[in-house]
């Protein structure tokens, strides 16, 4: 296994301004993005944001009203999709049902040069890879759901393309096979270096296998950032929504300082905010500020913190095993707000309207607009 | 289970009237007597060999074949084409276009049967075993479009794209994976069509000219008392014909489901 680039790779695809019309449905507007070589990324946004669309634009299944597609440097406009250097599992796996496993997996070669032995090897090393050695003569049909799942893979990943174009393979299977083949996916990847490209609603399985992600809305890109900048610095208030759950405070920017913003938050006074927490560049006035359950520490009898502490009465208790989840009514908040906690030795889960003091900590908040 | 008995009666009674004219028919085939009447006369087979030394029936046995078999071909690839652009394109007109095609499936046949020769006779075309194909492809297209069309219709659109993804063009895409997957659909569709003309009666009746088909020929043998056991025979061998066809087709019918193990829903038989 080799080990990933830090440094970010050349580009091997690039959007520029790319629009999508289905008759006056505008599917796609203005996408300019690029995606680096070898890299893991995925578009990740709500059902209808047109995700798949713009995955078709570069697979060539969908032709795009105006703007450019280039694919490691050539305008993809007049290549079919036969022709372009990507390969494809489809959410359906599209398995062909009338051919063997291996017939499957050696579709794309027949294409290519080469003896009848090689591409016997190269079909076998295939299966291999995707851990279905020895299934090549099986009928297609009669697989399950995650091994359809490898024969589509290792089908599309026999040619060896430029970038293989993934949409919602996961959504068909169980949770737990489900969280098997993300981390075999990522090593898959790590293993031959393609880049992959891959489509979501799923914010958790996104934050857990890629390098970079671009979260949609509407046929737009929202933000395109590494899982951990997007986690801990969302530029909008719909970002931070969609991706796990985050505490909004209605707030106002009293000044703007050197280092960033005076805030004052309803509920929680006035916090100094660094530049770099309020990535939607607020330009003062009325604003909010989001922070996640994780960021807010119940503090037990006798410990102290040299952080804010804010008192407050607990109003629901969802116990997940190892963690609980409490809503926790401030004083002087109106709406409870999220937290949760580790459940560790010595740590009672609480009661329902017990009273506890809550710590946080200003730099775990970020300011929207 | 009282309904259950009142409707297993129902079964019974429909299955008999159904089939007991069907078992009458070798019945009589075999019969040593020229009249269609209880008690039988006798075992014999002389009305098999008569169908051996008739010529205008072989003439007429020709003629339907050659009509059924060009039917179900011509019928069958029409129906291919118009099935696959009605379920994957959207082109102007495309309703009453698919409306049109479907029409004769409602018409009386013999409004057909009659328009098409009063035309024909105006072109001052001669009429033939070829005016008959074209009248029968007219009426067994609709079948094979409705057949075909659900064929087309389960298949997953993505198998195509994948092909295509994968370097075919969108002709070896129809050739490798399109038409291996839709052809219990095909063979559905030849079979019925085949079935259709070779026992389709009025526009044969119409269209033919001189050349009489099977069901014209027959018809016109029941003005002769004696030719009705003969027919009794030829009636026989063409109901086992059938059967072993049917079960010919359904045996690739369920030969391709299993390869491509889709659910068996039933099919025609
Ligand atoms: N062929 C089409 N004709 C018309 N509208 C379409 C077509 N394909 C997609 N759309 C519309 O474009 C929008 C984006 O569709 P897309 O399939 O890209 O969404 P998605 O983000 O993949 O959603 P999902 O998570 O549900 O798959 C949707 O509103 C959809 O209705
Ligand atoms: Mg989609």
């Amino acid at each position: 296994m080799t080990e990933k680039p830090t440094m970010p790779g050349p580009t091997m695809i690039e959007f520029r301004d790319v629009q999508k019309y289905y008759g006056d449905y505008h599917a796609l507007r203005g996408i300019t993005a690029e995606i680096r070589a070898g890299e893991f990324f995925s578009l990740l946004g709500p059902s209808g944001c047109g995700k798949t669309t713009l995955l078709r634009t570069i697979a060539g299944f969908e032709s795009i009203s105006s703007g450019v597609v280039l694919i490691d440097g050539k305008d993809m406009a007049q290549v079919p999709a036969n022709q372009r250097p990507t390969n494809m599992v489809f959410q359906s796996y599209a398995i062909f049902p009338h051919l063997t496993v291996a017939e499957n997996v050696g579709f794309g070669l027949r294409r290519e040069a080469g003896s009848r032995e090689d591409k016997a090897r190269r079909v076998t090393e295939a299966l291999e890879m995707v851990g279905l050695k020895g299934y090549g003569a099986r009928a297609a049909h009669a697989l399950s759901g995650g091994q359809r799942q490898r024969v589509a893979l290792a089908r599309a990943l026999i040619l060896k393309p430029k970038v293989l174009l993934l949409d919602e393979p996961l959504s068909a299977l169980d949770k737990k096979m489900r969280e098997n083949m993300q981390v075999e996916l990522i090593k898959l990847q790590r293993q031959v270096g393609i880049t992959f490209i891959l489509v979501t609603h799923d914010q958790e399985e996104a934050l857990v296998m890629s390098d970079r992600i671009a979260v949609m809305f509407e046929g737009q890109i929202a933000q395109l950032d590494d899982p951990e900048t997007l986690y801990r610095r969302p530029k909008t208030r719909q970002v931070a929504d969609f991706i796990g759950t985050m505490n909004f405070l209605p707030a106002e920017v009293a000044a703007q300082t050197n280092e960033g913003y005076s805030v004052d938050v309803a509920g929680l006074g006035r916090c100094e905010i660094t530049e770099a927490q309020a990535p939607g560049a607020p330009t003062g006035g009325p604003a909010s500020v989001g922070f996640r359950p994780e960021t807010l520490t119940i503090l037990y009898e006798g410990q102290t913190t040299s952080d804010r502490v804010s008192e407050g009465t607990v109003e629901e208790v969802v116990y997940y095993g190892d963690m609980t989840y409490y809503d926790v009514k401030l004083d002087g908040i109106d709406t409870p707000v999220r937290l949760s906690m580790r459940n560790l030795p010595g740590r009672p889960v609480l009661d329902i309207r017990t009273r506890t003091r809550v710590s946080w900590s200003p730099g775990a908040l970020v300011l929207f607009r | 289970m009282k309904g259950g008995t009142g409707f297993r009666i129902y079964a019974m009674v429909y299955l008999v009237f159904l089939y007991a004219p069907i078992v009458l028919l070798p019945m009589f085939a075999f019969n040593n007597g020229i009249i269609i009447a209880f008690p039988l006369q006798g075992f014999t087979t002389q009305w098999f060999a008569a169908l051996l030394d008739d010529p205008p029936l072989h003439d007429a046995v020709r003629n339907s074949l050659i009509i059924a078999v060009s039917v179900s071909i011509l019928s069958t690839t029409l129906g291919v084409f118009a099935a696959r652009a009605s379920t994957r394109f959207n082109f102007p007109f495309k309703g009453p276009l698919m409306g049109l095609i479907m029409l004769p499936l409602v018409l009386p046949e013999i409004i057909v049967a009659v328009s098409l020769l009063v035309v024909l006779l105006g072109l001052g075309v001669s009429l033939n075993i070829l005016t008959v194909i074209l009248g029968h492809v007219l009426v067994c297209t609709p079948f094979c479009i409705a057949i075909l069309t659900s064929a087309f219709q389960s298949l997953d659109r993505s198998l195509e794209e994948a092909a295509y993804d994968l370097g075919e063009t969108p002709l070896s895409t129809f050739r490798l994976i399109i038409l291996p997957l839709v052809m219990p659909g095909i063979v559905s569709a030849l079979l019925i069509s085949f079935t259709i003309s070779l026992d389709e009666f009025i526009i044969a009746f119409f269209l033919a000219g001189t050349q009489a088909t099977l069901p014209v020929y027959i018809f016109s043998q029941f003005r002769f008392p004696q030719a009705v056991p003969v027919i009794m025979a030829l009636g026989t061998i063409l109901v086992c014909l059938s059967i072993l066809l049917l079960s010919i087709a359904e045996f690739f019918r369920r030969r391709g489901l299993a390869r491509s193990g889709a659910k068996d829903t039933g099919g025609f038989l």
